[in-house]
């Protein structure tokens, strides 16, 4: 993986020997599990069927700075039969890097680490073990296309971190259209008298439940102004943290510099199954340094503490975007 | 310095200020939709002297409200709910309904949703000045707009926003008049809500405001009795009041819409139009085009409600209960004539033995008929779309209980329309005594399963019987015609000058001579029938000296006058076509133009359009060019005074010899075009005098004479219309506006062969038009001319009807006319009277490069809308001026009658199980000949036997036998509607049968 940021031996020197130093010290003198302040807000793309942004380390004096990224998903309507459809839906991430985030890399260096991104994010997120119930439409015929796209609008380090969170928050406030299957079947009978009930149309209105009607055809909107429901499974997608390793020591939430001084890092991708332990969905070691097997373990077992105490901040703060959006908005404006 | 104030709301507002919605579009694609609110304090609330609401708007609502109800005492306005315009627009419409109305953004928005044609007549009611309509924003209102609650309904959501909006009137009219101290507290306008809906009638009580029903605010009002007329049944069923005892269905359920779509889709359900059937109205048919015969429907429960012209979806029985159509007539009228319109609460009695009849006739069909005349046959299992209008009716006199003048009480009794395709409708009037011998317009506003016939309400009654005024517009409700003067935006679009305006003397630099030919000098004369107005084409020729010759059509330059996109165009659009009546034309331009500025009237100056040719003495064309121009033309003939002139030997000018010149190509035009294959079709054509100073009757009838002067024009017109439509295709293959004629299936002609082939022994040749000409040539019967002419009549109704199209609608290889063996063609002759030809002249002046087209003109979907609109009109405008025709030839008849009895020759054309359909060629019309005994009938070789009087011999009858008819027109002694009735003089006389 390319160094994004060109230091210079002696600065690199400088971040290492201060990281092996007792007590630990960091350049921002923060302690070496110590996160920059995150900020996060949901629904940002109001034409999106789900969007956030989110911002680590934002400068407070200048209000700017820090690794920020927006993500936004949006729902097409796919063939199976005839189209790229897949039954029961598919999700497809991409990633752009904005070109001011990364203003010393040439176009193709550029293609090639957006490239590098989508594929771990897609490989990760598009797990059949993650799949929501409800991107499917009719069986076989229609389903649900979702795209996820993110944008490192700029990268003061951590970009993975970053980006698996952002990915949670507009997939967690992601919500389907509900869609009702119509279906026409003809009378089995032939007689001419005037026959009962002959349509069959399915009342209860998750568009998973609409698979045990085999000949649906099409299906239509019983209400266009509800935003719908939301994905399936959403406290399952998952959130990544990064080890950064320099000799013995590891650290989170590196800045661009100490990125470039530290040899190795380990990304590892944890859902958080409300009713069982943790599960690794992947694990990443990028960089030019080596790592021994038995450390591996070690590590692992620290990046899942790190993550529940991620998933726990980040589940409070998505309900509280919620809130705000929605309850306290209607509350302010029937009190105006 | 302006204060400036920011409107737009903070993100943190998305809820307040986004309204989000999904839509699912044709191609089945979801697209979230996200408008922006802005909300603002100074929408007006419209209140005239509102001493809170800014003036830079002119409000229309008087302070004080309407005082003219007898239970609201105070001055009021009404806010109506939605369901009062989606079911009540007849009655918001009256000019009796004077109440000032405040109508609600939500409202409006949601009668946009639910009906276009409802939307599109409250606009027009916003616009009209007899009636006090303000708009009230209040989804844009700060104090007014509603958000959606979690869990909320649309529905509910929006009754909410109009209970506020009722709420915040009457708190906004009490903060604009605060009571003054020492002064009684001024009594208060109030505003009303107007709905049927009960559970938001119940709310907004309990809010406190004042609603009422659509029916008891009528009640008390002024003028009542003619308003609850008005009232659709349709509003009631919300009510509560009446108990819902379960009737008997009669008829199945409809599938839900999004049902019957999906079954279409898979294919398992065909849509199409209902056509019922004139002579038996148990039976229908639905034309899909999944089958090449069309679907037939038998008895009620399977046409299940359809009214002609309902787009409808139809399923298919398996091929085993395939019948053939039925060949007895059956009369609504006598079949049904004791049946009760007040039975609506006991549908069976006497209903049962009707039903049984009907359940015999329904049987008796279809049994014992060869195979081969079997049809798809099915049931309509659902409603894509109604397409119900207003029709024109007549009470039938023995369903009236009370027949007192004076009687006011409300009765319900029958309406019978003057279509006979269409179901007797049941009313509800005050005014039925009064309303007998009168045509009156009735809408329909439903038809329940568990009722026989549709229900519906008075619209407005349109005068006697018979009195001329009536008939015509009748005439032209019946078949859509728009006939209102046109308005002020349109005339406005007129030239300035007016009567004055006449084309500037010559100069280069004017912008009306750039790019024109000048054509003043050439001998162009136009030829047209006598009294003709609109005058759009002239011709001329003369020899060139290479030996070919140069000929020319000339067309109106209406495109000049025209221009896109303006409110003239788009009334032209609407209207499509000039209708001609017998006694009136309902034109598509104003007049100033089609008679007198767009009118290529001899002696004077006129801009045209010009087509030139250069054909070969043989009259093949060498060369055309189009170009604008400017003519004068020298002549203005009939085609009997152009007949005339080219057949006097003693005349030798110019002029005269031009005539010869065209006719001589003419002629060789047609023999070229007839040996392509071109059909020489003949359809009852017969001339209406009015008042006729050589016949001593106040009305007459002739035949229609053909000159060679008729056959001049249309050939050079033809010529014409074809090299403009190459000329249009090639430049704009996608959007041209072409005309085509489709062939018709073989299976349209089966029948005609058939009967031709049993009862003549000669056979018809339909492989195509040259074959189909060549073999009506040879029906000929040297004993009887008029023989080979009813063939041609017979063969054209097999036909399907020409249509305009847009080029890049169809395959290349469907643009060919049948009936003039065309590979292509087009309208460009009529621009003054017909909308295609005025878009092809748009489409050739830019193929010339004289003008840039209109945008429009380069879309398909708009060039395909607009004519499908023209292809309507077009056909709807056909079926008005033969039924103006038929009326005069009822007229002519009636005056003859007086005299003594009309006997006429006629021929048979079609044999039933229980008469004979006869065609008068000397009137022109068709007519029943009903046999009350019973009658020998071999469908097999389509005659029938009729026993003598005394009891003699059979005679037999069969289809293309002449026969004698006496003609007399009959009033239904009910229902006043005219009739003609027929009975046979010889063979044989079937008074007494």
């Amino acid at each position: 993986m390319a160094n994004l940021t060109s230091i210079s031996k002696s600065e690199k020197s400088y971040i290492q020997t201060a990281l092996e130093a007792v007590p630990p010290l960091r350049e921002d003198g923060r302690a070496l599990y110590d996160f920059r302040a995150v900020l996060l807000a949901t629904g940002v793309a109001p034409l999106a069927n789900g969007s956030a942004r989110i911002n680590i380390g934002k400068n407070p004096e200048e209000g700017a700075g820090g690794t920020e990224i927006l993500a936004a998903t949006k729902l097409e309507v796919e063939t199976v039969d005839s189209g790229d459809g897949v039954d029961g839906g598919r999700i497809v991430c991409t990633v752009t890097c904005s070109p001011a985030a990364y203003p010393l890399l040439s176009m193709n260096a550029l293609d090639e680490l957006q490239y590098d991104y989508t594929t771990t994010l897609h490989q990760v997120l598009s797990h059949p073990s993650l799949h929501p119930r409800n991107l499917g439409i009719l069986p076989r015929k229609k389903s649900w296309l979702l795209n996820l796209d993110l944008v490192v609008l700029s990268d003061a380090g951590n970009v993975y971190d970053a980006m698996f969170m952002a990915a949670r928050a507009a997939l967690w406030d992601t919500k389907v259209p509900i869609t009702r299957a119509v279906q026409y079947t003809a009378k089995k009978s032939s007689s001419s008298k005037p026959v009962d009930e002959k349509m069959d149309t399915d009342e209860s209105s998750s568009g998973f439940d609409t698979r045990q009607i085999p000949s649906a055809q099409d299906f239509d909107l019983p209400d266009y102004w509800d935003e719908g429901e939301v994905l399936g499974g959403r406290e399952l997608w998952p959130l990544a943290v990064t080890l950064n390793i320099h000799s013995s020591v590891h650290f989170l939430d590196a800045t661009s510099k100490e990125e470039a001084a530290a040899p190795l890092k380990m990304m590892a991708a944890f859902a958080f199954p409300s009713t069982s332990s943790p599960t690794i969905q992947a694990v990443r070691l990028l960089g030019p340094g080596e790592l021994q097997h038995a450390r591996l373990q070690t590590l692992l077992s620290e990046a899942e503490r790190f993550g529940q105490e991620m998933y726990d901040a980040l589940e409070i703060k998505l309900r509280d975007e919620d809130f705000r959006r929605n309850h306290k908005a209607r509350n302010r404006f029937a009190q105006r | 310095m302006v204060e400036i104030t920011i409107r737009k709301r903070p993100r943190e507002d998305a809820v307040v200020t986004q309204r989000k919605f999904f839509k699912k579009t044709a191609r089945g694609k979801v697209i979230k939709v996200l408008r922006e609110r802005y909300l603002r304090d100074d929408v007006n609330c419209g209140i005239q002297r509102c001493s809170l609401c800014s003036l830079d708007v002119e409000p229309t609502l008087p302070p004080l409200g309407t005082q003219e109800h007898q239970a609201l005492s105070f001055g009021h306005y009404v806010i109506p709910d939605t369901n009062v315009f989606l079911a009540q627009m007849d009655l918001i419409e009256s000019p009796l309904f004077k109440t000032p109305i405040v109508l609600l953004q939500t409202v409006m928005e949601e009668v946009r949703h639910r009906s276009l044609p409802l939307f599109n007549r409250l606009k027009m009611l916003m616009r009209t000045d007899e009636k006090t309509v303000w708009v009230f924003y209040n989804e844009y209102r700060s104090e007014t707009a509603v958000i959606r609650e979690e869990g909320e309904t649309p529905n509910d959501r929006n009754d909410r926003g109009i209970r506020k909006a009722t709420a915040w009137y009457n708190s906004h009219i009490s903060l604009a008049r605060p009571p003054i101290r020492n002064q009684p507290k001024p009594v208060l306008t109030t505003a009303v809500l107007l709905t049927d809906d009960v559970a938001n009638r119940q709310k907004a009580e309990a809010e406190g405001l004042k609603a009422i029903s659509v029916r008891r605010y009528v009640e008390g009002l002024k003028d009542a009795n003619q308003l609850l007329d008005l009232l659709s049944v349709k509003g009631e069923e919300i009510e509560p009041t009446r108990a819902a005892a379960p009737r008997q269905a009669l008829y199945p359920e409809y599938l839900p819409t999004a049902t019957v779509l999906a079954g279409i889709k898979a294919g398992q359900l065909h849509q199409g139009h209902f056509n019922a059937n004139q002579y038996n109205y148990l039976e229908g048919s639905v034309n899909v085009p999944a089958f090449t015969k069309p679907i037939l429907l038998v008895g009620r429960e399977t046409m299940n409600r359809a009214i002609d012209g309902d787009i409808v979806a139809v399923e298919v029985f398996p091929e085993s209960e395939w019948k053939a159509p039925g060949d007895e007539v059956v009369d609504q009228e006598s079949t049904l004539k004791n049946d009760d319109a007040e039975d609506s609460d006991d549908e069976e009695g006497e209903d049962d033995v009707e039903a049984a009849v009907e359940l015999r006739i329904v049987q008796k069909e279809g049994t014992k008929r060869p195979a081969a005349e079997k049809q798809p046959t099915g049931r309509i299992v659902g409603m894509v779309k109604r397409n119900w209008r207003s029709y024109v009716c007549h009470i039938d006199r023995t369903s009236l209980q009370s027949s007192n003048p004076g009687s006011l009480s409300q009765q319900t009794v029958f309406a019978t329309p003057v279509s006979r395709l269409l179901p007797r409708i049941r009313l509800r009037t005050r005014q039925a005594p009064s309303l007998v011998g009168q045509k009156i317009l009735v809408t329909i506003d439903r038809w329940d399963s568990s009722s026989r016939y549709p229900e519906g309400h008075f619209v407005r009654a349109l005068g006697q019987v018979e009195s001329k005024e009536a008939e015509q517009e009748s005439l032209l409700l019946e078949f859509d015609v728009p006939y209102r003067p046109f308005g002020k935006a349109i005339l406005d679009c007129l030239p300035k000058e007016g009567d004055a305006w006449v084309v500037p003397p010559k100069n280069a630099d004017d912008p009306e001579w750039k790019g024109r030919d000048d054509l003043r000098d050439l001998l162009i004369c136009s030829i047209d029938p006598p009294g003709c107005q609109d005058i759009d084409d002239a011709l001329h020729a003369r020899p060139l000296p290479n030996g070919n010759i140069e000929a020319g059509v000339h067309i109106a330059d209406v495109s000049r006058f025209v221009l896109p996109d303006t409110p003239m165009d788009n009334e032209a659009a609407a209207r499509g076509t000039t209708v001609y009546l017998v006694d009136k034309r309902i034109d598509m331009l104003p007049e100033l133009l089609g008679t007198n500025l767009c009118s290529l009237r001899p002696h004077v100056e006129r801009l045209a359009f010009s087509v030139i040719w250069e054909l070969s003495p043989e009259a093949e064309i060498v060369n055309v060019r189009f170009t604008k121009s400017v003519i004068a033309s020298k002549e203005a003939f009939t085609y009997e005074a152009a007949q005339l002139r080219k057949d006097d030997p003693n005349m030798h000018d110019d002029l005269t010899k031009s005539i010869r010149l065209l006719n001589d190509l003419a002629i060789k035009l047609k023999a070229g075009r007839m040996a392509a294959g071109a059909l020489n079709l003949a359809s009852p054509e017969v001339k209406i005098h009015l008042d006729s100073a050589e016949s001593s009757d106040p009305v007459d009838v002739e035949q229609k004479q053909l000159l060679e002067t008729n056959s001049l024009v249309e050939e050079f017109m033809l010529l014409a219309n074809i090299s403009v439509a190459r000329k249009i295709q090639e430049t704009f293959p996608q959007t041209a506006v072409l005309r085509r004629h489709m062939p018709p299936p073989p299976t349209n002609f089966e029948k005609l062969k058939d009967v031709l082939l049993k009862r003549t022994g000669r056979s018809l040749d339909v492989s195509s038009s040259g074959a189909l000409a060549a073999s009506l040539d040879q029906c000929i019967d040297p004993n009887e001319p008029a023989f080979n002419t009813l063939v041609r009549i017979m063969a054209t109704r097999c036909m399907l009807s020409a249509e305009y199209f847009c080029s890049g609608s169809v395959g290349r290889d469907t643009f060919g006319h049948y009936g003039l063996a065309s590979p292509i063609y087009t309208h460009f002759t009529s621009p003054i009277r017909r909308y295609a030809d005025v878009l092809a002249h748009r489409q050739l002046s830019a193929a010339i490069s004289y003008s840039p087209l209109h945008p429009s003109l380069h879309s398909k979907p708009y060039v395909e809308r607009v004519l499908d609109v023209v292809n309507r009109r077009h056909r709807m405008a056909q079926m008005a001026s033969r039924a103006s025709v038929e009326f005069y030839v009822g007229l002519a008849l009636k005056a003859r009658g007086i005299s003594g009895t009309v006997t006429e020759d006629a021929f048979v054309i079609r044999t039933f199980r229980n008469g004979i359909n006869v065609f008068v060629s000397a009137l022109g019309i068709e007519g029943l000949v009903m046999f009350k005994r019973e009658i020998q009938f071999d469908a097999e070789n389509y005659t029938v036997s009729v026993p003598s009087p005394n009891d003699g011999a059979p005679t037999t009858i069969s289809v293309f036998d002449k026969v004698r008819v006496k003609i007399d027109v009959e009033k239904d002694p009910n229902t006043q509607r005219g009739k003609v009735k027929m009975t046979l003089v010889s063979p044989v006389n079937s008074a007494s049968l």
